[in-house]
């Protein structure tokens, strides 16, 4: 029994020191060792999203020939209305090509479209998250913008091999410029994640609204990105103002939540929009990239 | 055998993969399934205690992984609980006194991640008491119920391994 005590006096003083080395010890021990597990719970992720994929697939299969006849038919029109779209949107792209040379505008950034699966996704009061298949091997960098058609997902924290992990735009640590709906002198708002501390929907914070904002009448108020910062485009759609605006305690700005525009949570794919050319806030992310 | 510890981790990494997996379906209400300290019980009645710290390590590591918890802030919490446990078998003597192990050590470990996940964000914490709450009743929940599944898949392990089994009385 003495023996027995005096190993778990050892095992503790052991732990000690442990904990104070493991302090003192260089973050990039501790990121080695991060990386480390993460890489060996990679495959299963992997495996976990591919037999969704299996799943889905064969639930597909099933359906009768005249249900994807349909769907054929259906999409056949939405090609024919789109490739009418296309053609108008060339006269636009050089009609901006040349007020650009004109004007001497800055070209914004530039990016590369990576799609991805979604594997996972995890949640809690102090951060929201997915994870998705693709990672360093197919040229995703962190920092990177995450969408869904024209909506923001979120934004790529970290990066691994055949993985990355996806911040939503409702996690505590997301952060960027937005433009209001129905302000005509688009004046900048600010967007922050907030911990969600409810069992319902997680919603971010518009901070900076200016005091005279009126909300449109009738339709919840888009709020879009400014393109501001060089990391998210101008223009997509971050979400919508959840109802009414309230004055902050100092009283010169107003504040509201943010009420993503999809279900966040359901998304089975999305883009990872990568710069072509290295932004400087990627640059930043880089070094905080585990966290 | 000295390689236990790394083979119990391993049948026991699909449980912690399942525990993800029902944290998917629970994400919008941003709750954790949480069992990594559940995973703990019967190892440490069974393991030598080095082998039971490295286990208690790596399941803590894998839980933080992906997660923006400061680094090795479970991982040595239940490495300290397992050296608790593991020179005190007569606290997990029965199968009742495993269920309350396992509740206390699941809780105890999750309000652990959950304080150094609060902060080390930067996110005010408005409300998060009741969201604590209710995220610790879940892990409450889960550990106990998980414990005998769970528990009869590392002693099967165990057994296979050829290790000595735990003695049912004082």
């Amino acid at each position: 029994m003495d023996q027995n005590r005096q190993g778990a006096r050892a095992s503790y003083v052991a732990l000690s020191v442990f904990v104070a080395g493991w302090i003192l010890l260089p973050s990039a021990v501790r990121r080695l060792n991060r990386e480390a597990f993460v890489e060996f719970q990679a495959p299963a992720l992997h495996l976990v999203g591919k037999s969704r994929d299996l799943a889905t697939f064969w639930e597909k299969k099933s359906r009768g020939s005249e249900e994807l006849v349909a769907a054929g038919r259906d999409l056949a029109r939405i090609n024919a209305a789109l490739e009418l779209k296309l053609k108008g949107m060339e006269d636009v792209r050089r009609e901006n090509t040349r007020l650009r040379e004109v004007t001497r505008y800055n070209v914004p950034a530039e990016y590369l479209s990576v799609v991805a699966r979604v594997a996972t996704r995890d949640s809690s009061s102090w951060w929201q998250r997915i994870v998705i298949r693709k990672g360093r091997n197919d040229g995703i960098r962190p920092g990177a913008p995450v969408v869904f058609g024209d909506t923001v997902v979120g934004r790529v924290t970290a990066v691994h091999l055949t993985t990355s992990e996806v911040d939503l735009v409702t996690s505590p640590g997301f952060r960027c410029t937005a433009y209001l709906e129905g302000d005509d002198q688009n004046r900048i708002v600010l967007i922050n994640g907030v911990a969600a501390n409810s069992l319902g929907t997680a919603k971010a914070r518009v901070c900076v609204i200016p005091y005279d904002y009126l909300l449109p009448a009738g339709t919840p108020a888009r709020v879009t990105t400014t393109g501001m910062g060089g990391v998210f485009p101008s223009g997509l759609t971050l979400g919508y103002l959840d109802g009414g605006a309230y004055a902050t305690q100092v009283g010169n700005f107003k504040e509201s939540l943010l009420v993503p525009s999809r279900d966040l949570y359901n998304l089975q794919e999305v883009s990872v929009l990568v710069p072509i050319i290295q932004t400087p806030g990627e640059a930043l992310m880089q070094g905080d990239q585990f966290q | 055998m000295g390689w236990a510890w790394l083979i119990l981790l391993l049948a026991t990494y699909p449980w912690l993969l399942g525990a993800d997996l029902a944290g998917d379906t629970l994400a919008s209400s941003s709750l954790v399934v949480f069992v990594s300290g559940t995973c703990l019980i019967a190892p440490s009645r069974r393991l030598k205690r080095w082998q039971c710290v490295l286990f208690a390590a790596g399941l803590g590591f894998l839980f933080e992984a992906r997660r923006p918890i400061p680094d090795g802030t479970l991982a040595l919490t239940l490495v300290a609980v397992a050296i608790f446990l593991s020179s005190n078998r007569p606290l997990l003597r029965s199968t009742p006194r495993m269920l309350q192990g396992a509740a206390v050590v699941n809780v105890g470990a999750c309000l652990v991640w959950y304080l150094a996940a609060a902060f080390a964000s930067d996110a005010p914490s408005d409300g998060a008491a009741g969201h604590l709450f209710g995220q610790l009743l879940l892990a409450g929940v889960v550990g106990t119920l998980g414990l005998v599944p769970v528990a009869l898949t590392q002693n099967a392990v165990m057994d296979r391994l050829g290790l000595p089994p735990a003695p049912d009385v004082p």
